[in-house]
């Protein structure tokens, strides 16, 4: 019974984690110059890689979220997400602990120059990866095939 | 693991190529490296109190006079001369507090605009006479981008206060509501 209610749980937690960053990718797409200026306010990139970032960064958000949403590749795709929210989150605490005055180019681009909350970010970032990790480590046993459903 | 490390890499390898190859493609694609050159030409550490400001920015080979960044000292000259500021900040920001008779040009809805729309927008003021634009703060970009766009639609001698409405009121200068 409770690895049924598990099973759900881990369905529920795919679909808003891979919503999430459909969502936040189809905004980064419409504008990826914006996106890019975005990562440059953050000051944490060498000035080389952030175009680079700006380009893939979306795309790795929406391939990932989709085949979350969908179950495919469920261990790729969380652990992409994985090292995109501690990325996410270095930079976002930094820019914190520094002072910056960033718009966290997080979801939409509507706020791109406004003073975004940072910790309110950080906190959705914490959140999105402990929902990860679990997906991440859930899918392992389902994976493995040594589930057995009694 | 292993599937897990194929898989990270077929999801990798895809993002890479179809992120190249679409923005290739796309008429909003931007360079692969990130080129600030032009619009940081000017030094802001070198600005110096009081520079010399009969001397307009150069015009470049777009055939625009390109915008020149100045210090706090400067722009509280210039302000005290009545000198036209643009606040490029959205308008929910610019009620919230702007430095006093600045006008609101949000950069977002600018940049989208034509010729001519931003030459309407603009049109209380005069293409010969100085303009301050500013932002929030130096770590702000729109101060830039806007003078930018306001220096290709035509305007001869637009100038950068980077320091923004941050430093502006961090110093006590007058601004409105």
């Amino acid at each position: 019974m409770s690895f049924l209610s598990n099973k759900y749980l881990l369905i529920a937690l795919r679909i808003i984690v891979g919503g999430v960053f459909i969502y936040a990718s189809l905004g980064k797409l419409m504008d990826q110059e914006e996106f890019s200026k975005a990562i440059f306010n953050y000051k944490f990139l060498p000035d080389i890689f952030i175009n680079i970032f700006a380009i893939v960064i979306p795309y790795l958000e929406l391939i990932s979220g989709i085949l979350l949403v969908l179950g495919i590749f469920t261990r790729g795709s969380s652990f992409t997400f994985l090292v995109l929210l501690i990325i996410f989150i270095i930079a976002l605490i930094q820019a914190y602990a520094r002072g910056l005055d960033i718009s966290c180019g997080c979801f939409s681009l509507e706020t791109v120059g406004q003073k975004s909350d940072i910790l309110l970010r950080i906190i959705e970032d914490l959140l999105l990866l402990a929902a990860t990790t679990i997906i991440f480590i859930k899918s392992n046993n389902l994976n493995s095939k040594e589930t057995n459903y009694e | 693991m292993n599937a897990t490390v194929k898989e990270v890499f077929i999801i990798l390898s895809s993002s890479i190529l179809i992120g190249i190859v679409a923005n290739a493609v796309s008429p909003k694609g931007i360079a692969l490296i990130r080129d600030d050159s032009n619009r940081y030409a000017i030094d802001t550490a070198n600005v110096k109190k009081g520079s010399d400001l009969n001397k307009r920015g150069k015009l470049n080979k777009a055939g625009f006079y390109e915008p020149v960044n100045i210090s706090v000292e400067t722009a509280k000259q210039l302000f005290e001369k009545n000198v036209k500021f643009v606040d490029g900040r959205d308008a929910n920001e610019y009620k919230e507090g702007h430095i006093k008779g600045a006008a609101n040009i949000p950069y977002k809805e600018f940049k989208e605009k034509t010729i001519e729309d931003k030459l309407g927008i603009m049109k209380d003021m005069d293409k010969d006479k100085m303009i301050v634009s500013y932002c929030s703060s130096d770590s702000c970009e729109m101060s830039i981008d806007n003078a930018y766009e306001m220096a290709k639609a035509g305007y001869n001698d637009v100038k950068i206060y980077l320091g923004g409405y941050k430093e502006w009121t961090r110093l006590g200068y007058p601004t409105e509501k």
